[in-house]
């Protein structure tokens, strides 16, 4: 046996885990506390918000209602308020001691009624349930016995015992009435009271009502209420949920401030002395009260507009969805106006009535179309002529084959009816056939319309860029390459985008243009005298659109193209013919024969060779011809010598001799040809520009009317991919870097915004490192914007999304507002808003015309069109249109105001679009279409007599500005002819304007002040003339009927009686005292 | 060296238990290895001393005198156990509290995330999709490991090594399990985890995972580079060559057993050694399908109407 061995210490069982369990305790334990922190704050970051919140607004309004405490003392020291303060107490003080007596009245009879009311509905409950036991009682004698109970108790005499300490018995009918009474009774007394209190409230709700209308803020009564509301707040989520959009927005749970009724700037928030932090800023008002007046919050949410993650409330970051997940992140700041595009797609124009919002996303929608962006791009909504035409040429050939399925049908019916057995058959089928012959003749009236729908699609139709088929009668043929290697060296301010073409590219283009264009000969122009040309050009018009001069001396317009070099790639006859009429094509086009129509085509079928809207129908197979230019650019009706002038002046636009460019000799080798015609299609010319051959050419580019929201995969990086993850600019060049909106990238732009700001800046730029041939390459040119118009861009793109929302959220309204949208779309197409003002501030390019800054031409200005539907009759509204002239044969006028020198162009509108801005204008008005004139009573020979007395008064002398035809006056005149009031105003307008012009149209010089409110009417301000006395009706309905039934004749004579106006005198020296200054007109 | 494309992997919240598995597997490898080198020595120890090893039952520690023979599971055990659930518990805790779920809102039918992977434990399933059709590694290859593992109890006929660590009693075993799960399983989770980019495409660790990258690399058919072009001929050709493979690897195996492992090889019976061999000779053909693909640009060997080998 071994000795034992000593018992040694067991590393299992003897070793202790108690500190380790301890730890590890302790560590769960905190663990746990961590968790529940967590739960309810660390996922709940919008409670701190809260918080914050409640303590910085809450001392905001303190302050407030301080400031509104001062305010109000201030208005309660009005003479006014006090009178009304007075008139309020004073009724109290009388209504006062009857309302007492009545009240102790009430309070008794209150009393009595609760001590009765005690009584009484306890015994009601037992004699209810009785009632309902006897009803429910199956056996005639269960029912006597509880009927027999029930009278007993009825029977029994139940006390009542009254406050004043008296006692009375009563049955329970006595019971009942006594209640009634006492209940009649109060009600009475109820009624007294109020009818009492009625003056007394009146009084008091005036002198509030008074209170509130002069305090600029809130009363310090709201603010109070406001205060209760901040400090009784409990921490919890604020949504907003619209189920039938299935929108959830949790965005005010931290944005507290952003619908209260007071302004709260980031300042106003700040830690009390602190700068404005993150939570000021997320407290602070919403920047446009009228846009969320408009966008109820209530049915909108916020995430339609600005996207984010309205459900999510676990941090900033998830709510704004500023994570790699979300597909609608928080539109940046600069591109908030995105947001519009999701609803107002059908929009042209955005703007409220006041404040500059909608001025990015307009500016982006104008942009797109104006510099052709549409002519490789389809977008929905732009450019929708080709496919309206396409669709109604369609249209016409399915009715058509209608018609002759009618016609056979109808056919075989009469047979049928001829060979019928019985007369009932055969009249029941002549029948039928009969109403088909009819059908088809409702068939032809729809085909007409259709007919006269596609004439005006076709004269709708317009290019961005110049007719290339003329390029032989146009331009110095050896410009022509030198223009294509960039056209921003020749005119920095072109619409024509950088092509990046490289030699052999812009040889094989331009030969290729060269040799199909057409050779027809111009006839001579005559030459007119540059120096009165240049003075034509900057005052008739021209300048509304087109602008001259480069760096600081350019002026005018930018819609069109800058006429500074204009002279060294232009021939002058082309000019001329230009000028006069820039609609008039070397030859018309037939779409369906795809071919221009030169004379030979014409003596082929022995017509005269000529056409025009009148004579619109192809010689060789009488379908409708393309016959005016596809330019937007008016006709100004100039006469032959003022076209000679404008284009002797413009030719001499040079900075070198146009045969100092190099020959370009290569242009007539038919062997680039082909290659040329290539390249053409490769880079989508025909987008913008009509060309030989490709008439019928599509789009290039990628459809972009949902491009914002395209995965961000499918946006191609190549091989910046990375880098724009990284943060890292990718431009290098600098004067492309400062065409970024926001400077170059310092963080991230892997996203769309990144994406399109770096490709508008640089087309090419996804091109940078890689190896490509030629028709590889991207192919978008570089339209040198800068930063702004990119800006504009990317916000239109950005905001270009599928939405979710339910089609009622579009904005495609079918009533007035349609009009007014259909309308912005024609106004910015032919540019209307380069001379004419819509809005109230809204720069034109007249503004800036050296001549127009000197004051003496300030009633050279094109006229306002603030109330133009209110203004004018609709009906004379579309004549004017056709024919701004007014006349068949005087043409080289203005129709309504010939003394101006700016002449209202003739655009050879279609009918459509005539309609369309006509609707347009009664819109923006609101004004209802059809348009029922009003009729005036006819003037008696006492108010004849009066109203003439007015009209010819020396204080209102109106045939001093307005004009009379008499060509000797209308050389100083500065108004239209009252003759033509008859037809082209409305009254009622007529009336407001000759009361306030200028609420009207801001800084006219037709005088205000001329009537003033005498009672219930308006009388004339100045001396009244004598034939007035006794007259007390209103003066100027006198003087409107007065003008709207003027004659000729009347006219004359009154003029003759008045005297001519002084030449060349002042705007100001011409205004009846106490008339506001006259200005821009 | 991309760092920024190593740290972008590394930090991604569904990469955190790959990337905590590297060290924890270096560790508990380390740990097993140490006790059962201690093991080995104590083995050795005993088996020169006979007397020491009838008293001995625990096995780490050589008895030593006072010590209780046996002790109960409470609490010894479940007081260690209880302990380590208490520590997962706190992990688990933590981890979720600071890191959520990696859940990509919204879903956008029309965005493919590229790459698409699998959750960290269905990587080396899915990196084996590239080297057979889906039918057999989605479906065939899982079942066969399923069932290689439930069948080891009954083929493994080593009385020795059970319950405790050890490498010299159990090298086979321990052999096989290090191959199997430390050199496929977890070497295919880290290849899909880390190598795996854009396209599926081979990244090394530290290149960028860029999505315009174009890879030249044709993938043929063994038959194909043997000129077979009937469907029949593929499917005879690569039965013969997947046969030929059993064939001469079961033959080796067998003379490996006989020389390195008499003893087992005469333990088993044999049903027992034909279960084994053929397990063993599918697991390594899959590392051989791996490399052939990956070095000689060979897709199938096998190629019938019905699956592809």
């Amino acid at each position: 046996m071994a000795e034992p061995l000593t018992p040694d210490h067991d590393p299992i069982v003897t070793r202790s885990y108690a500190l380790y369990y301890l730890i590890a305790i302790v560590l769960l334990v905190a663990s746990l506390f961590w968790a529940l922190w967590d739960e309810a704050y660390g996922q709940r970051p919008w409670k701190k918000y809260q918080a914050v919140f409640q303590e910085r607004y809450g001392a905001f309004l303190k302050s407030a209602r301080s400031q509104s405490a001062q305010a109000e003392k201030e208005v309660q020291g009005n003479p006014e308020y006090r009178k009304l303060a007075e008139a309020a107490d004073a009724a109290e003080k009388q209504a006062t001691p009857t309302i007492k007596k009545i009240g102790g009245q009430l309070k008794e009879v209150s009393a009595r009624l609760l001590a009765v009311q005690n009584v009484f509905t306890d015994k009601r409950a037992w004699v209810n349930a009785k009632v309902y036991e006897i009803e429910t009682e199956d056996s005639a004698r269960g029912k006597q016995s509880k009927q027999r109970d029930l009278d007993k108790y009825k029977a029994q005499q139940f006390t009542v015992k009254f406050p004043d300490g008296s006692r009375k018995n009563f049955n329970f009918d006595q019971l009942e009435e006594e209640y009634n009474r006492l209940r009649e009774e109060k009600a009475r007394l109820n009624a007294d009271l109020g009818e009492l209190l009625k003056p007394v409230n009146e009084a008091k709700t005036k002198r509030d009502d008074y209170l509130k209308e002069h305090l600029v803020s809130l009363t310090p009564e709201q603010i109070a209420g406001l205060q209760k509301k901040t400090a009784d707040w409990d921490t919890k989520i604020v949504q907003i949920n619209v189920a039938s959009a299935n929108i959830v927005d949790r965005c005010e749970s931290c944005h507290m401030g952003i619908r209260e009724p007071v302004r709260l700037t980031p300042a106003s928030l700040a830690a009390k002395g602190g700068k404005p932090d993150e939570y000021a800023r997320a407290f602070v008002s919403h920047p446009d009260e009228e846009l969320l007046q408009i966008h109820d919050p209530d049915k909108f949410g916020c995430s339609p507009c600005h996207q984010g993650n309205g459900r999510a409330t676990t941090s900033v970051t998830k709510g704004h969805g500023d994570y790699e997940h979300w597909l609608w992140p928080l539109f940046a700041r600069q591109n908030v106006e995105s947001g519009c595009q999701t609803c107002h797609a059908a929009d042209m124009m955005l703007h409220l009535t006041t404040g500059n919002v909608g001025q990015v996303i307009s500016e982006g929608k104008f942009l797109f179309r104006q510099r052709g962006c549409n002519g490789c791009h389809k977008y929905e909504g732009y450019d929708r002529e080709p496919e309206d035409l396409l669709n109604v040429q369609q249209q016409i050939k399915q009715k058509e084959e209608e018609q002759q399925g009618n016609l056979r049908r109808a056919a075989v019916l009469t047979k049928q009816a001829d060979n019928a057995t019985d007369n009932a058959t055969a009249n029941r089928l002549y029948a039928e056939a009969e109403a088909l012959k009819v059908a088809n003749s409702r068939i032809a009236g729809q085909i007409e319309q259709l007919d006269f729908r596609s004439r005006d699609l076709l004269r709708d139709l317009k290019k961005i860029g110049p007719d290339l088929k003329e390029v032989r009668t146009k331009l110095n043929k050896n410009w022509i390459p030198v223009w294509l290697h960039k056209p921003t060296d020749f005119r920095p301010t072109t619409k024509m985008p950088n092509f990046r073409l490289n030699d052999e590219q812009i040889k094989a283009i331009s030969a290729f243009l060269w040799q199909v264009a057409l050779t027809d000969k111009l006839p001579t122009a005559p030459k007119g005298d540059a120096t009165r040309g240049k003075e034509l050009f900057e005052t008739r018009g021209c300048l509304g659109c087109h602008s001259i001069g480069e760096g600081p001396e350019m002026q005018g317009g930018d819609f069109a193209a800058n006429l500074t070099r204009v002279g060294e790639k232009v021939n002058y006859d082309y000019l001329f013919r230009w000028i006069k009429n820039p609609r008039v094509r070397t030859r018309s086009y037939c779409p369906y024969e795809k071919k221009d129509i030169g004379p030979e085509d014409y003596a082929k079928h022995n017509l005269p060779y000529q056409f025009d809207f009148e004579h619109s129908t192809c010689p060789n197979d009488g379908h409708e011809l393309q016959v005016e230019q596809m330019t937007v650019m008016p006709s100004l009706r100039l006469s032959d010598e003022e076209v000679a002038d404008i284009a002797s002046y413009l030719i001499t636009q040079r900075q070198k001799d146009p045969a100092s460019y190099p020959e370009a000799a290569f242009m007539d080798d038919p062997k680039l040809k082909e290659e040329g015609k290539k390249w053409i299609r490769h880079f989508g010319c025909a987008g913008c520009h009509e060309i030989a051959g490709f008439e019928d050419e599509g789009r290039i580019g990628t459809e972009l009317t949902v491009e914002g929201s395209k995965p961000l995969e499918r946006l191609d990086l190549a091989l910046h991919t990375q880098k724009a993850q990284e943060g890292k600019e990718v431009i290098t060049d600098k004067a492309i870097l400062a065409r970024l909106p926001e400077g170059p990238a310092t963080s991230d732009w892997y996203n769309h915004k990144g994406f399109f700001e770096h490709k508008l800046a640089m087309p090419n730029i996804y091109d940078q490192g890689m190896m490509k041939a030629e028709t590889e390459k991207l192919r978008m040119p570089d339209p040198h914007l800068n930063k702004d118009q990119i800006q504009a861009l990317v916000t239109f793109l950005l905001g270009s999304q599928e939405t979710s929302l339910p089609a009622s959220y579009q904005y495609k309204p079918e009533d007035w507002r349609r009009d007014i949208q259909d309308g912005w779309w024609i106004v910015r197409k032919y540019n209307c808003v380069g001379c004419h003002q819509f809005t109230p501030g809204q720069p034109t390019s007249w503004q800036n015309v050296r001549r127009f800054q000197d004051p003496d031409w300030k009633e050279q200005f094109p006229p306002k069109l603030l109330t133009e539907g209110a203004r004018v009759d609709p009906e004379w509204l579309m004549r004017f249109l056709a024919n701004p002239a007014l006349s068949q044969t005087d043409t080289h006028r203005n129709g309504v105001r010939p003394y101006l020198k700016i002449r209202m162009p003739t655009f050879f509108f279609s009918d459509m679009e005539r309609r369309k801005l006509v609707r347009f204008f009664q819109a923006l008005s609101q004004q209802p279409m059809p348009y029922t004139p009003e009729r005036l009573p006819t003037l008696t020979a006492k108010e004849t007599d009066m109203a003439r007395s007015l009209f010819t008064s020396a204080a209102a002398p109106c045939l001093k500005c307005h004009a009379t035809g008499d060509a000797a006056h209308d050389k100083t005149a500065t108004a239209p002819n009252f003759l033509m009031a008859k037809d082209r105003l409305k009254p009622g307008w007529t009336e407001r304007w000759i009361t306030d012009p200028q609420s009207i149209s801001p800084g006219t010089s037709m005088p205000s002040g001329l009537f003033r409110k005498d009672g219930d009417h308006y009388v004339f301000a100045g001396p009244t003339p004598s034939a007035f006395a006794g007259y007390d009706k209103d003066h100027r309905q006198l003087l409107v009927r007065y003008i709207f039934q003027l004659t000729p004749e009347e006219q004359r004579r009154v003029s003759g009686r008045m005297g001519r106006a002084p030449a060349g005198k002042k705007a100001s020296s011409r205004k009846p005292a106490g008339s506001t200054p006259a200005g821009v007109q | 060296m991309d760092w920024h494309q190593i740290w972008e992997i590394v930090s991604t919240p569904d990469n955190v238990p790959i990337v905590a598995l590297i060290p924890l597997l270096a560790f508990y490898i380390y740990l097993g290895v140490k006790q059962a080198r201690a093991n080995d020595q104590l083995i050795a120890q005993l088996e020169t001393d006979p007397a020491l090893a009838k008293t001995h039952h625990r096995k780490t520690w050589p008895f030593r005198p006072g010590w209780q023979k046996e002790i109960h599971v409470w609490p010894f055990l479940l007081r260690v156990e209880f302990l380590a659930a208490i520590i997962v518990t706190i992990i688990l805790m933590v981890w979720s509290i600071t890191l959520n779920a990696p859940l990509e809102e919204p879903s956008n039918p029309n965005v493919t995330m590229n790459p698409a992977k699998a959750p960290w434990y269905f990587l080396g399933l899915q990196e084996m999709l590239v080297y057979f059709d889906p039918w057999i590694a989605g479906v065939v290859m899982p079942t066969l490991i399923i069932v290689g593992l439930i069948i080891i109890p009954y083929i493994d006929t080593n009385p020795l090594g059970a319950g405790y660590y050890t490498i010299k009693q159990r090298k086979f075993a321990l052999a096989t399990f290090g191959f199997g799960f430390l050199a496929l399983w977890v070497a295919m989770i880290l290849i899909g985890t880390f190598i795996r980019g854009p396209g599926w495409q081979w990244f090394w660790p530290g290149q960028t995972w860029d999505h315009s990258r174009l890879i030249y690399e044709v993938n043929r058919d063994l038959p194909d580079i043997f000129g077979i072009t009937s469907n029949l001929g593929k499917g005879i050709f690569g039965a013969v060559v997947v046969g030929g493979y059993f064939a001469a690897g079961g033959l080796a195996l067998t003379l490996l057993f006989r020389r390195f492992m008499a003893k087992d090889f005469r333990r088993m019976s044999i049903l027992q050694y034909s279960m084994v061999a053929a397990f063993m000779l599918m697991m390594i053909a899959l590392p051989i399908k791996m490399l052939f693909r990956l070095l000689f640009h060979i897709k199938y060997v096998w190629i019938t109407p019905w699956f592809n080998i």
